[in-house]
């Protein structure tokens, strides 16, 4: 075991636990902060605290990608990605609409935390007893990673409408056709690290650092839906604070590449062919 | 909203479809890494992107039908037959690349004789490979399981729609419900099938027993949610 924690049955330098509450905690107090900033001084300009949110759900997700596919599942690391997106839609739009007929819309990210942790739970159970997988996270990776993936797309959609309205959220998001993008972006964010990392040679701290890096690409992506959306500020200041978390995480990124190759050369140009 | 018999017809109608999603990934020959390198019989990517394609694919034709009809069963026609046809281009151009750019003669390995031609299978079979291409009996085993997908594709679709209204939310939902099925079939073949010859085909019902928890779950919750507006 080195510095940045390898896998193989996961070992890890950040204990999962803390990660898990990082994750939910922080994209809760997130999504809650941004949407009662926006209301209370009647703007869109804190729209982009939704998308700072979704980075620690994406963390926490793709934590537990790691810590499932470190089993090997067998069908490919994407197949459990769309899993978690696909939980994950379905508990925020469940959520969103059963806020609104309650008449609260800042009940929705608690009961689709809720939804989410119990029905990936279930799933989890399934995947162990029913196909009989016998992976012993298998519950706690899939609760972990349908709450992730609701709040990931909660987060961004709220980034896109700047309210957590459902009517709203509906109209901007779904109706526009955005959801689209924030659904693969989404999945890019939370199945692409371990993905792209994963081997012998693989450390937890790389993987999350492409996680967050990822999760930037995905701002600057809810920042030019926001631009239609809710006009030239709070699309412009998530278009720019995606592009600084990306750039700065990016130079992280290849900065632990390097730390884990045996040798990072340069090839030049290639040579000509000679037959 | 109100519960009465037709709610249940619509939850009833979105476990079919979870269901037929579901075993109709069965049917698809799927491949995975190794058939993309000509080494196993199948189609060379992953069953979510097989599955969720053809679902997709399913979906679309759907929608179109029932933008000018009600009809449940031009609907689900509909459906079944784009699905079909998504499934059955991307064999056709596959086997091309794989018998003109690769070269590979189509054999499969689970099977002796190919049982819907007859030809036999094992002299054809490469050494160290399981097959190569999509045989005659992968091809319409794939058929079977784009149109299952389909239909599976365009009952959930259906009654979403009926209950909210709302195509785009009716849309992104029934993705969610075919994802959910699809991933956990797949986990049940654990990641690579050639069809229904195969004797992975014996576990279906583990998958029909984890599809049909998992719908029944996800269509409560879709018969509460509202269109909105």
């Amino acid at each position: 075991m080195s510095l940045g924690g390898a896998a193989g049955g996961a070992p890890s330098a950040y204990d999962p636990k803390k990660l898990r509450m990082y994750g939910l905690v922080g994209s809760i107090v997130g999504i809650y902060l941004g949407a009662i900033l926006n209301s209370a001084l009647d703007t869109n300009v804190f729209s982009f605290i939704g998308a700072v949110a979704a980075i620690f759900a994406v963390v926490m997700g793709a934590n537990a990608v790691r810590r499932v596919c470190a089993y090997g599942i067998g069908t490919g690391v994407p197949s459990i990605g769309m899993l978690a997106l696909g939980m994950g839609i379905i508990a925020v739009m469940f959520g969103l609409s059963m806020a609104e007929t309650l008449g609260s819309v800042l009940l929705g990210p608690i009961i689709i935390l809720v939804y989410a942790g119990v029905f990936g739970y279930i799933i989890g159970v399934i995947a162990n007893k029913v196909i009989k997988f016998n992976i012993p996270v298998m519950e706690e990776g899939n609760a972990d990673l349908s709450m992730a993936g609701a709040l990931a797309l909660l987060g961004w959609s709220f980034a896109i409408s700047g309210t957590l309205g459902y009517v709203d959220i509906l109209n901007n998001v779904l109706m526009t056709g955005y959801i689209a993008i924030i659904f693969i972006a989404g999945g890019l964010a939370i199945l692409h690290p371990f993905n792209a990392n994963l081997g012998p040679d693989e450390k937890q701290d790389r993987t999350l650092v492409n996680a967050v890096m990822c999760s930037g690409i995905a701002m600057i992506a809810t920042g030019i839906a926001a631009l239609a959306t809710q006009g030239m500020a709070a699309g412009l200041l998530q278009l720019v604070i995606g592009f600084a978390i990306w750039f700065y995480f990016f130079k992280m990124y290849y900065r632990l590449v390097k730390r884990d190759a045996s040798a990072v050369v340069g090839t030049g140009l290639l040579p000509p062919t000679v037959q | 909203m109100n519960f009465d018999t037709s709610t249940i017809i619509y939850i009833l109608e979105i476990l079919v479809g979870g269901l037929l999603v579901g075993i109709g990934v069965h049917f698809v020959p799927v491949g995975g890494a190794p058939a993309a390198m000509a080494q196993a019989a199948g189609i060379g990517t992953g069953t979510v992107q097989l599955a969720a394609g053809s679902g997709l694919t399913g979906l679309l034709a759907a929608g179109l039908m029932m933008s000018v009809t009600d009809n449940l069963w031009l609907i689900l026609a509909s459906g079944a037959v784009g699905a079909g046809i998504m499934m059955g281009s991307t064999m056709l151009t596959g086997s091309w690349i794989y018998a003109y750019a690769v070269g590979a003669p189509f054999a499969s390995a689970k099977v002796n004789f190919d049982p819907i031609t007859g030809f036999s299978q094992p002299p054809y079979v490469a050494p160290g490979t399981v097959g190569q291409g999509i045989p005659t009996i992968c091809f319409v085993s794939g058929l079977i399981g784009g149109m299952m997908g389909g239909l599976g594709g365009a009952m959930i679709y259906y009654p979403l729609y009926l209950i909210n209204g709302n195509a785009a939310l009716s849309a992104m939902f029934a993705i969610g419900i075919f994802l959910v099925n699809a991933v956990i079939a797949s986990w049940n073949i654990q990641g690579t099938i050639e069809g229904f010859h195969d004797p992975k085909f014996k576990k279906w019902p583990f998958a029909f027993k984890a599809c049909a928890i998992a719908s029944i779950l996800l269509a409560l919750a879709s018969v509460l949610i509202t269109g909105g507006a």
